[in-house]
């Protein structure tokens, strides 16, 4: 499933596109349980690799700025970010390995490790957690997934999925809603509350276009609710899939030997 | 007119029997010895708790932007955007003659990091100069020294330490968002590390040079985020705060000053805790005494009943005699409270000047993240002292009541001729 720099993170497995033409949404309506529909969109839009370029955009009360970023992802469980400006960031990237993040600073050349206390702290100044990069891959297993809402909204058949936390699963929202539109499986937007029912943050995607051979949102923008007028946009520029990379890619050493 | 005669009847009446006199004055005394003690000990404690709580690292004084907290946000920097003439700020902060001294400090969370271990700190940025005027956390290095203006160095907590595997003369990376947005880092060497009992402090806290760790939040040098001030004595914070807010705001119009008292009120709310709770103990253990002291004179003035027949009977009224029965109750008050006072001063001055330590019983506790050592620390406390010595003469008229109304009440007849 697709939220956040996780996707981001992955390698922006925001993509649908191919796949999804062959099949048609009447045929996961009758055989598929909401969990494999998500699971299913997760897949697709993941691909088994991906690389790809773009560019983060952050306004805050009191700063704005844009990163440049290329990233790659494996599976689900590796993906590698590296900034490539402005100058002064160039160079600093975050590595996901399984549930453990680093991130490697080119000024000290040192990789830190974040703690688990700051999975929750914001990754890269951006509304987007760092915890967005591990638990995005999870949700299918961290949450019970079920179908609040299908049919026709704003001129489109879509499914509104209600993610509720599984009862032993350590995650930090209390609830998620994600609306998927039905033709074409695209993700429209994703909704996180927290535990007390409070909507936290919104995650929105636009631009939906082919990139790698398979349609994508190219957009992706992060709303968080309790600070009005900020916001986080990411914007894919390229994006391929399914290129040749191996777990060796997403090693300490390759994140401080600077990818090239 | 001569004296009469009563007051000294009831002052030899409590020779009568010396033995039950002196054991209830010792109960009386002791009650008051007791009282004073525990307030005095409660004091102790208040004091130890106001001051290692707010001399440690806070300070008794603390200006900060009216916003700065609670969120303690990175932008609200003392006069916003735009900073602040900091060292016309430290002149006017410690203009005040409650003020001992007054240092500038910045704060910023990040991570500090060494090899794989990385931690989540509270980075202060002191003047190395400065600093020791305001608080004792340079009093707290157990190795090395404390961080040099202008040098790349920085104090870590002991429990930091232990978790990052570091030591005295180890690098260590500090990351810091910066007020830009950009994420600060740099490397740091361990110049050395605290130990405060303080189980926050120790795990979370790191101090730096200001000017480093401005550099690392792309923080202006004019900008920070509090002048932290010392007081004489932490009760003259609240007042020296109130005269501060005048000269403060010529400096920085949205600046605000605020005490200790306001800043952890529950340290506030302890210290009036502990006083009021003064007077209940004086309460309780005059109530107790009263009872005793009651029966004892009850016991007294029954065994002398035929001597008080007697002097009714050749003349005295009722009234006298109650008179000479509520002297003696006056007159054991009296001996009772320079007994209490006579066993009282030494120990009082004797724990004050040297308090027993209770190390080898309990360790050091922390109360409102203030640490608490494990001494007997005694205060002097003259409101306590006088009150409980008012309680007692009280105390001693009171039980001496109930006796001097019976005994006034005595029929001389009857009480001569056999029961």
């Amino acid at each position: 499933m697709t939220t956040g720099i996780g996707r981001a993170g992955c390698g922006l497995c925001l993509v649908l596109g191919a796949l999804s033409g062959l099949v048609t949404s009447g045929e996961i309506e009758a055989q598929e349980t909401p969990r494999e529909i998500i699971d299913r969109v997760d897949r697709i839009l993941r691909g088994e690799s991906s690389h790809g370029f773009a560019t983060m955009e952050v306004v805050t009360e009191h700063w704005e700025r844009s990163l440049t970023m290329e990233m790659w992802s494996l599976g689900t469980e590796y993906s590698l970010v590296r900034i490539t400006a402005p100058r002064k960031e160039a160079g600093t990237a975050t590595l996901k390995s399984g549930d453990d993040i680093w991130n490697y600073l080119p000024r000290v050349d040192r990789t830190i490790k974040i703690p688990a206390s700051l999975m929750m702290g914001s990754w890269m100044g951006s509304h987007f957690t760092n915890d967005d990069l591990v638990k995005e891959s999870r949700l299918v297993e961290d949450y019970d997934i079920e179908i609040g809402f299908e049919g026709l909204r704003e001129e489109a058949e879509i499914w509104e999925f209600v993610l509720t936390p599984a009862p032993e699963a350590a995650v930090v929202w209390g609830r998620i809603d994600f609306e998927v539109r039905k033709d074409d499986l695209m993700p429209t937007w994703a909704r996180y509350y927290d535990e007390d029912g409070e909507l936290v943050r919104t995650l929105q995607y636009g631009e939906y276009q082919e990139m790698g051979g398979r349609l994508v949102p190219a957009l992706m923008v992060m709303v968080p609710h309790d600070k009005p007028g900020e916001k986080t946009l990411v914007r894919y520029s390229d994006l391929d899939f399914d290129v040749e990379i191996d777990e060796g890619f997403f090693s300490l050493r390759a994140l401080q030997s600077g990818g090239d | 007119m001569p004296m009469e005669p009563w007051p000294r009847i009831g002052w030899r009446n409590l020779g009568r029997n010396r033995r039950r006199t002196v054991i209830t004055a010792a109960g009386l005394a002791f009650g008051y010895f007791a009282i004073v003690l525990m307030n005095g000990l409660m004091a102790g404690m208040t004091a130890e708790m106001i001051e290692n709580g707010t001399g440690f690292l806070m300070g008794q004084i603390q200006v900060h932007e009216a916003d700065y907290l609670p969120q303690r946000s990175i932008y609200e920097t003392i006069g916003g955007r735009d900073g602040v003439d900091v060292e016309a700020l430290i002149r006017a902060v410690g203009a005040d003659p409650a003020i001992e001294a007054a240092a500038p400090r910045v704060y910023a969370g990040g991570l500090v990091s060494s090899g794989e271990s990385t931690t989540a700190a509270m980075l202060v940025g002191v003047d190395p100069e400065l600093e020791p005027g305001v608080s004792r956390i340079f009093r707290g290095v157990v190795r090395g020294r404390p961080p040099e203006r202008g040098t790349r160095e920085i104090l870590i907590g002991a429990e930091m330490a232990r978790q990052l595997a570091v030591d005295v003369a180890d690098e260590v990376v500090l990351v810091a968002p910066a007020a830009d947005g950009s994420l600060g880092n740099d490397l740091f060497v361990v110049s050395g590390i605290f130990r405060s009992g303080i189980a926050e402090l120790d795990a979370q806290f790191a101090m730096l040079p200001i000017g480093q760790l401005q550099a690392l939040a792309a923080l202006a040098p004019d900008r920070v985020h509090e002048i932290a001030a010392a007081t004489v004595d932490p009760w003259l914070a609240p007042d020296a705060a109130q005269r501060l807010a005048e000269p403060v705001s010529t400096v920085s119009t949205q600046a605000v000053v605020q005490p200790w008292t306001e800043l952890r009120p529950e340290m506030m709310d302890y210290a009036q805790l502990a006083k009021s709770w003064g007077f209940v103990v004086i309460f309780i253990v005059f109530a107790i005494a009263i009872f005793g002291v009651a029966n004892t004179m009850l016991l007294g003035t029954f065994e002398r009943r035929r001597e008080f027949a007697v002097i009714m009977a050749i003349g005295a009224a009722p009234g006298a005699v109650m008179r000479t029965v509520l002297y003696e109750g006056l007159a054991l008050g009296a001996i009772s409270l320079v007994f209490g006072v006579l066993i009282t001063l030494p120990v009082l001055l004797w724990w004050h000047n040297a308090p027993p330590d209770l190390g080898w019983l309990y360790g050091d506790f922390t109360m409102f993240g203030a640490l608490i050592r494990p001494v007997l620390r005694v205060e002097y406390d003259a409101a306590t002292a006088l009150w409980a010595g008012l309680a007692l003469v009280l105390t001693a008229l009171l039980a001496a009541l109930v006796p001097a109304a019976r005994t006034a009440r005595l029929l001389p007849a009857d009480t001569l001729s056999g029961d």
